[in-house]
């Protein structure tokens, strides 16, 4: 290290790191190239404060391609403690000949980084959730402008004969009602159920239901948990929106009795009880 | 312009017939090529799932068939991949509501626009599998290295020999696991193609990556730091008359399988 080099050894900078997981995939990424193994490394590792498990965990992955650290060099002074507890050398040497900058941001595949994240906790990682529009105001503004057409559309589903069926309805299964529909139990993916008037399921619905198949645009969809993969009334469709992960397991003791029905030509989902 | 019909088959179940479809599918796509998709297995479909376009099904097959939609308006866009689309497997119906005239029907109309036609067969010999076959001029038999899909396997290929229109099969070797196979433990690649006589098309390892992909809806070809899926890439380039060398598996350890064999150290240090 006096020397100003070192011998059978190279300096690894991630001194543009911002986070733990960052550098680990960079180290993990340079430390398999073949020529990398067997070596003396010499890290540059910036401002990132790294604990004792972190730098632990950092020489283990150094260690376990063959090499060893030689020394460390860090402006944080928790990483400098954190190095003292583990006996590893630290320097502040500067790179002489200077080292080509490899962006970082664009090599971390996003899973790789939420992976890593999740191990080491995480500081300027943030799920934003995604933002859910304030449905009160446009619930406000559903005026009810019935004509004597919509009216006549509304009051047909209490004049329809209703089918009533208590069990689950499973993938590949479909009802079909030529009145209203009442189904006690879920409504597996897969499966489909379609009704003449309204369709209410006393359960999970997580299949395709399609209300008002003749052309009511009244019709209404209800179920205690709405998760339908689509969502027909009348002519109007709607789909489950693209990366949305609902769990593997669809089953809950928490239930959210929702509503879909029309609104401008859009189906619209909204809660049947304000908390 | 006249597109190539390929089936995908396996007899067997389980040995990842449509994981192969979508990601042969979305790779061939990727590459320019366009191509169509069709889940023939009425009733269980699954490659909607795989392509994470379940939320996108209007009209099925049998509606094409039953003449309730045009075939065009059947067809999905992939998210992605605009060259790409799926016609999709009803789920309410089975297998005799699609008959083999009609799905050779729909394959040559799709031939005129498409680059490619893969047809993901159901699994078995019945009915289903004689749809499938029935417009396809290739087909790609998927089996593991295991003794009862090789049997299968074997059955497929002499059924597929047995149809006049079939011009060529090549075999897809799925789930290999290179250190099984240096124990002794697994059939080895030259004992699969030895006992099947016939030519490959690729070898895609066993990768855990695979079971995320599925989960999420999306082919592991688009990660192109997986193993299966530069695998799978081969695969299409293969078909699209290319020599491309078979991996060596054993050599390649990827990024992800250190970088795991480092946690596991770590783990049994801090015990």
């Amino acid at each position: 290290m006096d020397k100003g080099y070192i011998e059978n050894g190279f300096i690894v900078d991630l001194s543009n790191a911002r986070k733990t997981s960052e550098i680990i995939y960079e180290l993990s990424r340079i430390l398999d190239i073949p020529e990398a193994q067997n070596k003396q490394v010499c890290l540059k590792l910036g401002n990132v404060a790294l604990s004792e498990t972190e730098l632990t965990s950092i020489k283990a992955l150094v260690e376990s391609m063959e090499s060893e650290i030689e020394f460390i060099s860090t402006t944080s002074p928790e990483t400098i403690d954190s190095a003292k507890k583990l006996d590893i050398e630290i320097s502040e040497l500067e790179n002489v000949v200077e080292a080509p900058d490899f962006e970082m941001e664009p090599n971390v595949s996003p899973e790789v980084e939420t992976a890593l994240d999740k191990i080491f906790g995480d500081n300027d990682f943030d799920e934003e959730e995604p933002e859910v529009k304030e449905m009160e105001e446009i619930y406000a503004e559903i005026e009810e402008d019935d004509d004597e057409e919509t009216l006549e559309m509304k009051k047909e589903a209490e004049k329809l004969p209703t089918l009533y069926i208590k069990k689950t309805i499973r993938s590949g299964q479909s009802i079909t009602s030529d009145g209203n529909l009442v189904i006690i139990g879920d409504v597996n993916p897969g499966a489909e159920v379609a009704a003449k008037g309204d369709i209410t399921i006393w359960g999970i619905l997580g299949g395709i239901a399609h209300a008002g198949k003749e052309g009511n645009t009244q019709a209404r969809i209800r179920a205690l948990k709405m998760n339908a993969i689509q969502l027909r009334i009348a002519d109007v469709f709607a789909r489950r929106p693209d990366g949305v992960n609902t769990p593997f397991i669809q089953k809950t003791n928490e239930f959210e009795p929702e509503e879909a029905k029309i609104y401008k030509k859009n189906i619209i989902i909204n809660k049947l009880l304000e908390n | 312009m006249s597109g190539r019909v390929i089936v995908i088959t396996s007899g067997k179940g389980g040995v990842g017939k449509t994981t192969a479809s979508a990601n042969i599918g979305t790779a061939l796509a990727k590459a320019g090529n366009k191509v169509v998709l069709i889940d023939t297995d009425l009733g269980l479909r699954n490659l909607d799932l795989l392509l994470g376009l379940e939320n996108r099904i209007v009209y099925t097959i049998v509606d094409v068939v039953e003449e309730r939609c045009k075939l065009k308006q059947a067809l999905v866009k992939d998210k992605k991949n605009p060259n790409l689309c799926l016609l999709a497997a009803a789920q309410t119906r089975d297998k005799s509501a699609v008959t083999e005239e009609q799905l050779k029907d729909i394959c040559e109309k799709l031939q005129k626009d498409y680059d490619f036609i893969l047809v993901d067969c159901p699994a078995g010999i019945e009915q289903g599998f004689q749809n499938a076959i029935a417009g396809a001029t290739e087909a790609i038999v998927v089996t593991t290295p295991e003794m009862s899909a090789v049997r299968d396997a074997d059955r497929i290929i002499g059924l597929l020999e047995a149809k006049e229109e079939m011009e060529s099969y090549r075999l897809l070797l799925n789930r290999v696991r290179p250190n099984l196979i240096k124990s002794k433990d697994m059939m080895s690649v030259e004992d699969v193609v030895e006992i099947l006589s016939a030519d490959l098309i690729g070898i895609i390892p066993e990768d855990t990556g695979i079971i995320t992909s599925t989960n999420k809806g999306e082919p592991i070809v688009n990660d192109e730091k997986s193993l299966a899926g530069r695998a799978y890439m081969n695969v299409a380039r293969r078909i699209m008359g290319e020599e491309v060398d078979f991996m060596n598996l054993e050599e390649e350890t990827s990024v992800v399988a250190k970088m795991k064999k480092f946690f596991k150290g770590l783990m049994g240090k801090e015990k």
